[in-house]
């Protein structure tokens, strides 16, 4: 841990709404990580993402790409610099084809071969999109949705990628298959921030974790170590 | 509170009534603009229950006071010889007659609207705006005819293009209006406050509350058993029967009409007062209205006054011959502009920003610490008991509740449901499962009304279901909950139930205007029994919050309760838990399980959670692409290899036999 974090988070306060929802969290994720931030409904998850991705401003505290200060650089240039996300909610085109869908996610981007590159190797992650490239985004169903999603922010080519709640609504089999998916992103060289209710699956495909309690962070470790304690246990993992 | 309150009705009506004689004593004669003001501020406030209540974006108003002004002018005026005209009881009957025909209009306008909504309604309202006046002009000059021969020769209708004139003025014993200004005021003031009384009286009401459901959530609201087109269609009706009175008024006070009066631009004022005062607030809407009206008629005036003074003073000729009474569409715009920039509620409006608020630390931490209220039995009301739980229907002789054999819903080419079969035994609770895009959700649809199923039959309690819209589905004991939380946002967690019991009560317009001992007495009694649900859903202390202020697990218990609130027999649950901590689900499942075990209550689950749908179902349902792949008890579910490949997977397959 001795160089500087990819993207790091240092006592960032964010109202959402009329609501204080972040109180000083730090995060920190390194270079090829997948870190997960698991908690509650409100308990600041989503606000953190949306943080990092500029569409919440911090009151308070900075937020880091590569050592470099972000906190007053627009959401869209967020992602020329290499920061995409993948929705709480999925949030694709629903009026436009999958194809223009995939297209829209390398909108920022100008290099034609690679963004080529890029899309075959989302399609090849997600060989169902090929199927459907010609069909209407609101049409999919709701694991088609989530793919897209996920296949859209690729195509920004970033360099960490946000992930809210990505096996929201799935079915067990495709919590699965998203869940290895992103293991096969991660494994690809993409940085992964994740944010899931499903504590158990993340734990297991992230490197650390933090666990966030009403805008504060409460606990962090790595996935195992988070996996075992009694908090997560108890609280998370509906253990008794 | 209430001392001040009448203060402020004591001070309100001495200003009323003082007024016009401050303004003869001052010779500042602007009481012909205020009463014009007023003419128009009753129109913006029935404009504003179409838009403000209702949520319906109406652009051609100005033809129910079109509609209204002309069954005056034309009902009391000799130029189409009426045989009402003359009397001195015709303005006060006629202004009557004039209100039953614009909402008769308004009836036949919204018709052919209720199917469409934002752009498209205003699209067709817009034409209609334009319609009536064109109407009017042509109406004036009929000639029809049929092979060579006159049916019909120069028949005159509306008066044409010159208008009526003259039309009868209202007599008072021993008054004749005209004679004072002061007569007209008092007039549209008695006009005006009756009609804001019943107005206010309609917004607290069942119909007020069903007219901001719709405008919230038309398909919830549907759904939960409001009937959207006649509740649209009361909208129009009454929203235009206010421009009827206020029409008549305008009439008889100028005296004549011309069809110009009531061009586009009317409409477009109108709803500028409505906006700029605050969509849904009569407080809102008579200062939109006033300011407006105002604004046009004396301040510009004024103002114009005040710069040709300046630039003759100044010697800039430019300014000398200035007229701003030209440019009110200019100031309006950015009159409008800035209000949208800076307070977009309007006016009155409630505030879209509440302050910020820093919510205390330790307050916070025991609210998380302390589990969700677990679900208890004697928490059920009782009322719930005996008209859910002890229903004649009960001892069905073993038929089952519901029975939808061979439903098939196609989208294009796409069988979204491919003969599907699901029984629902009394007292049962069913989950339906399968891989995402499977039909689940289009199933519900089908058996809630929103969608209509192309083949098979559904049968509930030994009726069929097939071609009712969902509100009729809803009163015969069916409710529902939505995948993605659907609540009325912006009305009271309260009001969300008194939604769910519209089906329920039986208040007509008449009744929420005039509130006979028999409404008051169902009214009370209604929000006393959604309190007593709301304390049975965990909500009881939350019942005047804003629905969209809840929590996110409080909001699915809340649209549970709006589900219970309709007092059905089968509860459809689409995904409750998705989102919920394993925590808040365990509270959900054994709340589902108690509705069943205490009430009798039969439930058809969607679920992903498996600890939930495996845990209390009795039966459960598998689709795949359409199909029904599996059903029968969980245990023999998640043991069928069909379903372990296209749902379960391999990795839950080998937790079962691990654990």
């Amino acid at each position: 841990m001795s160089a500087t974090p990819l993207l790091e988070l240092r006592d960032v306060h964010t109202y959402y709404g009329n609501i204080r929802a972040l109180k000083g969290i730090s995060v920190a994720v390194s270079r090829g990580e997948v870190v997960t931030l698991i908690g509650s409904n409100g308990a600041g998850k989503t606000t953190t993402l949306k943080t990092v991705m500029g569409t919440l401003r911090p009151l308070r505290g900075s937020v880091s790409l590569d050592g470099r200060r972000i906190d007053g650089v627009g959401t869209d240039d967020r992602v020329r610099l290499g920061i995409a996300q993948s929705p709480e909610g999925r949030r694709i085109f629903p009026r436009m084809t999958v194809l223009e869908n995939l297209e829209l996610g390398a909108f920022a981007r100008k290099d034609h071969a690679a963004i080529r590159d890029d899309f075959e190797r989302v399609l090849t992650l997600f060989p169902r999109l090929r199927e459907r490239l010609a069909q209407k985004g609101g049409t999919l169903s709701g694991g088609e949705q989530q793919m897209l999603a996920i296949g859209r922010a690729l195509m920004a080519r970033p360099t960490v990628l946000l992930l809210d709640e990505p096996s929201m609504g799935l079915s067990p089999i495709l919590v699965e298959t998203i869940f290895e998916i992103i293991q096969d992103i991660n494994r690809q060289g993409t940085t992964i921030l994740l944010v899931e209710q499903n504590a158990r699956m993340a734990l297991r495909v992230a490197h650390r974790g933090y666990v966030i309690q009403t805008g504060r962070i409460v606990l962090t470790g790595t996935g195992g170590e988070l996996l075992r304690s009694d908090v997560v246990r108890k609280t998370y993992l509906g253990e008794k | 509170m209430t001392g001040r309150r009448v203060l402020t009705a004591a001070v309100i009506a001495a200003a009323l009534v003082g007024y016009p004689f401050l303004d003869a004593a001052l010779h500042v004669h602007t009481i012909h603009a205020v009463t014009d003001a007023m003419i128009y501020v009753m129109l913006a406030l029935g404009l504003n229950i179409v838009v403000g209540y209702a949520g319906l974006l109406d652009l051609g108003y100005a033809a129910f006071f079109a509609i209204g002004a002309y069954a005056m002018g034309l009902l009391n005026s000799p130029v189409l010889g009426s045989p009402l005209y003359g009397h001195w009881w015709s303005f006060w009957v006629i202004i009557w007659i004039a209100a039953v025909i614009s909402a008769v209009f308004g009836v036949i306008i919204g018709a052919p609207t209720l199917r469409v909504r934002g752009d498209y309604l205003a699209i067709i309202t817009l034409a209609f705006g334009e319609i009536i006046p064109v109407a009017i002009r042509n109406l004036g000059d009929i000639t029809i005819e049929v092979g060579g021969v006159r049916v019909v020769d120069r028949l005159n209708l509306t008066g044409g293009e010159n208008g009526v004139n003259p039309v009868g003025r209202p007599y008072l014993p021993g008054h004749l209006f005209d004679e004072t200004p002061a007569s007209w005021y008092f007039l549209i003031i008695v006009i005006g406050l009756a009609s804001l009384w019943a107005m206010n009286r309609m917004r607290d009401s069942r119909l007020g509350r069903a007219w901001m459901a719709i405008r919230e959530d038309e398909t919830a609201a549907d759904c939960t058993g409001v009937d959207p087109i006649r509740t649209k269609l009361l909208a129009f009706a009454l929203g235009a029967s206010f421009s009827g009175f206020a029409g008549s008024f305008y009439a008889a006070k100028l005296q004549a009409i011309t069809p110009g009066a009531f061009e586009f631009n009317v409409s477009i004022m109108l709803l500028c007062m409505v906006v700029l005062g605050g969509m849904g607030s009569l407080k809102g809407v008579i200062l939109g209205g006033m300011i407006i009206t105002l604004f046009d008629r004396l301040i510009l005036a004024q103002m114009t006054f005040l710069v040709r003074g300046l630039g003759r003073s100044l010697g800039v000729a430019a300014l000398t011959t200035v007229d701003l009474t030209l440019w009110r569409w200019f100031f309006f715009g950015l009159g409008l502009t800035l209000m949208m920039l800076f307070r977009p509620e309007g006016l009155a409006g409630k505030r879209v920003r509440p302050p910020r608020v820093d919510v205390d630390d330790e307050a916070e931490a025991v609210a998380l610490a302390a589990a969700p209220p677990p679900p208890r039995a004697e928490a059920i009301p009782r009322w719930l008991r005996e008209r859910v739980g002890a229903n004649p229907g009960r001892d069905s002789g073993g038929r089952p509740l519901l029975e939808a054999r061979g439903v098939v819903r196609r989208f294009g080419g796409l069988v979204a449901v491919n003969h599907v079969d699901l029984v629902i035994p009394e007292r049962t609770i069913v989950g339906l499962i399968g891989p995402n895009g499977a039909g689940k959700t289009t199933f519900f649809n089908t058996v809630t009304g929103l969608l209509t199923p192309d083949e098979g039959t559904i049968v509930f309690r030994g009726e069929s279901l097939v071609g009712l819209r969902p509100n009729a589905i809803v009163a015969r004991g069916i409710a529902r909950t939505f995948q993605s939380i659907r609540l009325f946002q912006n009305m009271t967690v309260l009001d969300n139930i008194l939604v769910g019991e519209h089906c329920r009560l039986h208040a007509s317009v008449a009744g929420a205007v005039f509130r006979p001992p028999s409404v008051v007495a169902e009214e009370s009694a209604a929000r006393a029994r959604g309190r007593e649900l709301l304390a049975f859903v965990g909500l009881a202390d939350k019942a005047d919050e804003l629905a969209k202020n809840l929590p996110y697990g409080d909001q699915r218990r809340l649209e549970i309760g709006r589900a219970l609130a309709t007092e059905p027999r089968l509860l459809l649950l689409d995904e409750p838990t998705a989102g919920m901590n394993p925590r808040e689900t365990e509270t959900l499942t054994e709340f589902i399980g108690l509705l069943r075990r205490e009430l009798g209550l039969s439930v058809l689950l969607i679920e992903h959670h498996m600890e939930v749908v495996m845990g209390i179902s009795d039966r459960i349902t598998v689709l795949d692409y359409g199909t029904r792949i599996a059903e029968g008890t969980p245990a023999e579910v998640q043991r069928d290899s069909k379903v372990i490949e296209a749902y379960l997977g391999k990795g839950y397959e080998a937790e079962l036999t691990r654990g």
